[in-house]
C-alpha cells in the first residue's frame, strides 16, 4: 500500500509547465530516486508535496487523505519531512536548536523534552558539539543537520533534495548508509533527488525520471537507464 | 556566567523597587519615565526578534491612553481596571489589524504599522464628540491621586512583569519560532511552525503592552491629546534604546532605556530637544560600529573570556 500518492499533479508558472500531470507514489520502507536533467521539475515537485506551491491542477494524498489544500506547517505536522537543495540552516539558532524545531512544533514537545530528543537524534546521526552555531559547521555536518531537522518532525515520508551535492565520495557513502539506516529503523517512505547516478543506483529501490515536468520513465534503475527516452533526455544530455 | 548575570539583574530589580526610599520626587519621575520606555523597548524587541519591524509603537501607546481615559470619563471605570481594559482593547485591535498587516513583510509591514498609528491619530483628532478632538480629554484625577511613591511602584511592578515576560519568552517555544521566522520562513514552516499565528500572537501581546504603557502614562499625567499621546518619540526612543542596548535580548532594551532615559533627561535640561539630536547620533553610531549593541558586545567579550579559560581557540 502506498502512503503518498499524487494524481495528475500539475503546476504552471505563467507559460511554463514545471510539473505536468505527474502520478507518483511512495511506500513505507522504500527509497525512490527522482532524477532528471536540470530544470526537469524535481524540486518543484517536492515543493508541491511539501505545500510550498499550490498546484494548478491534480491532487496529493497522504494515507488516502486529500492534502492538496493543506498548509506547509500542517504537512510537517502530519509527517512530511524534507531537506532543501539550497540549504537553509537557521543561523541564529545553534546546531541542537535547529534540530529541536521539529520536535517542538511538529510534535508539540516541551522545550526540555525537545532538547533531549534532539540530542539523541544528533548522536544517532553522528553529530557532536551540539551547542555550536551553524557557522562553525562543515558541509557534511550541515547536511546531517538538515537530515536531522527533517527527521525531527517524525516524518512518515521524507524527501531529500540533492543531499549529496558538495560532499566527497567518502562523505557521500556515509550519508548513503545513514539514509538507509534511518529508512529501515523508522520505516520511512523516501524520495531522493540526486544527480550522481552512482548514488541513485546504490541507494534506491526504484527510479522515476522527470523531463520537462513529465514522468518519462519509471522502474528499476537498471531498466530505466536503458530506456531510450531517458538516454536522450538525461544521460545523453551531458551525464 | 549567565547565572551570575541573572542574579545581578535580580538585585538591580529589588533595588528598583526599593528606590523610592532613596529618591526625591523628581528622580522618581525620571525613573518612571525610564521604566515606561523600558517596557516599550522590550515589547518592540520581542516583535523585531521575528524580523518584523514595527513603527507603530506610538499608535498603540496613544490608543491605550485614550482607551483608558475614555473608559474612566464615560464609564467611571477605576483607574487600575482601565489599565487592564486598555491592555485588552489594544491587544484585540492589534490582533484584528495584524490579520491584514501580517500578510505583509519587510518594508511593507513596517510602513503599514506607521500608517496605522497615523490613522488612529487622525480618527481621534476628528471625532470631537467622543474623544475631545484636538483638545483631548482631561481625567477627573490622577492615578493614586498623584501620589508619587505608589505611582512609581506601579510602574516598577509593570516593568518587572514585562521583563519577566520577556525572559520567559526567550526560553519558551516562542524564542525558537520567532528566531526561525527571522532566519528563514520556508525552513521555519517546514518544521511545523505556524508563522502567521505566531506573528499574530506576538504582535497582539506586544502591542497590548504598549497600550498598557500608554494608559499608565495618561493616568500619571491626567490628560490625553492627539499630539502628545501619539507623539513619534514613543516610537523612536524605544527603537534607539533597543539598538543601543542590544537587539534580541531582554537586557539590551533595559540597559538602553536606563542609559538613554537618564542621558536624555539631563540633555533636556540644557538644550531643549537636544536629546533628540543625541538619540539620532547614537542610532547611527550604534548601527555602524556596534550592530549587536552593548549586550552583544559584552556577550562577545564574556564568551571570549570563557573560551580562553577553557583553552579553546578564538577566531
Ligand atoms: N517559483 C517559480 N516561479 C517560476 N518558475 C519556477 C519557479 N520554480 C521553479 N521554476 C521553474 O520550473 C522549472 C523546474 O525547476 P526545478 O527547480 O523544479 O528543477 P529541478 O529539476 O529541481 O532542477 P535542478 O536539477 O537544477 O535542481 C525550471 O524551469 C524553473 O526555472
Ligand atoms: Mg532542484
Amino acid at each position: 500500500m502506498s502512503i503518498l500518492q499524487t494524481k495528475k499533479l500539475t503546476i504552471k508558472f505563467g507559460g511554463l509547465t514545471a510539473v505536468n500531470e505527474v502520478d507518483f507514489s511512495l511506500e513505507s520502507g522504500h527509497i525512490v530516486g527522482i532524477i532528471g536533467p536540470n530544470g526537469a521539475g524535481k524540486t518543484t515537485f517536492i515543493n508541491l508535496i511539501a505545500g510550498l506551491h499550490t498546484p494548478t491542477s491534480g491532487s496529493v494524498f497522504l494515507d488516502g487523505e486529500d492534502i492538496t489544500a493543506m498548509k506547509p506547517h500542517k504537512r510537517a505536522r502530519i509527517g512530511i519531512g524534507r531537506t532543501f537543495q539550497l540549504i537553509h540552516p537557521l543561523e541564529n539558532l545553534s546546531l541542537v536548536e535547529n534540530v529541536m524545531n521539529g520536535f517542538l512544533f511538529a510534535q508539540d514537545f516541551s522545550v526540555p523534552k525537545a532538547r533531549k530528543a534532539a540530542v539523541l537524534l544528533c548522536e544517532e546521526l553522528g553529530l557532536s558539539r551540539l551547542e555550536r552555531p551553524t557557522s562553525q559547521m562543515n558541509i557534511l555536518e550541515i547536511k546531517k543537520m538538515e537530515l536531522a531537522k527533517a527527521l525531527a518532525v517524525n516524518p512518515k515520508i521524507l524527501f531529500l533534495d540533492e543531499m549529496m551535492a558538495g560532499l566527497n565520495s567518502d562523505e557521500s557513502l556515509e550519508m548513503i548508509s545513514l539514509v538507509q539506516k534511518v529508512t529501515r529503523s523508522k520505516n520511512l517512505a523516501v524520495g531522493v533527488v540526486e544527480h550522481v547516478m552512482g548514488v541513485i543506483k546504490q541507494l534506491t529501490h526504484s527510479v522515476v525520471v522527470l523531463d520537462g515536468g513529465e514522468v518519462i520513465a519509471q522502474g528499476k534503475y537498471e531498466d530505466v537507464v536503458k530506456n531510450e527516452r531517458v538516454q536522450s533526455a538525461y544521460l545523453g544530455g551531458g551525464a | 556566567m549567565k547565572k551570575t548575570l541573572n542574579r545581578t539583574f535580580l538585585i538591580i530589580g529589588v533595588l528598583l523597587l526599593a528606590a523610592p526610599l532613596f529618591m526625591g520626587p523628581y528622580a522618581q519621575s525620571v525613573a518612571r519615565s525610564v521604566l515606561m520606555y523600558l517596557m516599550l523597548a522590550i515589547s518592540w524587541n520581542m516583535l523585531v526578534s521575528s524580523g518584523q519591524l514595527s513603527f507603530g509603537i506610538a499608535g498603540f501607546f496613544g490608543l491605550g491612553g485614550y482607551a483608558s481615559t475614555l473608559a474612566i470619563v464615560y464609564l467611571g471605570m477605576p483607574p487600575i481596571l482601565s489599565l487592564v481594559f486598555a491592555f485588552i482593547l489594544v491587544g484585540a485591535a492589534a490582533w484584528l489589524l495584524g490579520l491584514v498587516a501580517l500578510r505583509l513583510r519587510g518594508m511593507y509591514f513596517a510602513i503599514s504599522t506607521l500608517a496605522l498609528a497615523e490613522i488612529f491619530r487622525v480618527i481621534i483628532h476628528n471625532w470631537h464628540g467622543f474623544t475631545g478632538g484636538p483638545n483631548g480629554k482631561l481625567l477627573p484625577k490622577l492615578i493614586f491621586d498623584g501620589a508619587s511613591v505608589p505611582t512609581y511602584l506601579l510602574m516598577a511592578v509593570l516593568a518587572a512583569g514585562t521583563i519577566a515576560f520577556s525572559m520567559w519568552f526567550r526560553r519558551s517555544k516562542f524564542h525558537f519560532a520567532v528566531t526561525s521566522i527571522r532566519d528563514n520562513e520556508i525552513a521555519a514552516m517546514s518544521t511545523g511552525i505556524n508563522i502567521y499565528k505566531t506573528l499574530l500572537m506576538v504582535f497582539a501581546v506586544t502591542s497590548a503592552v504598549q497600550g498598557l504603557v500608554g494608559a499608565s502614562f495618561a493616568n500619571m499625567y491626567g490628560f490625553v491629546t492627539p499630539e502628545s499621546s501619539f507623539n513619534m518619540n514613543y516610537t523612536l526612543l524605544p527603537l534607539a534604546m533597543t539598538l543601543l542596548g542590544g537587539l534580541y535580548t531582554t537586557w539590551g532594551p533595559v540597559l538602553g532605556a536606563v542609559l538613554l532615559g537618564i542621558v536624555g533627561e539631563y540633555l533636556k535640561l540644557y538644550i531643549p530637544y537636544g536629546h533628540l539630536i543625541v538619540y539620532g547620533i547614537i542610532i547611527v553610531l550604534v548601527i555602524l560600529f556596534m550592530p549587536n549593541g552593548i549586550v552583544g558586545l559584552s556577550g562577545k567579550l564574556l564568551n571570549g573570556f570563557e573560551a580562553r579559560k577553557k583553552g579553546e581557540v578564538q577566531l
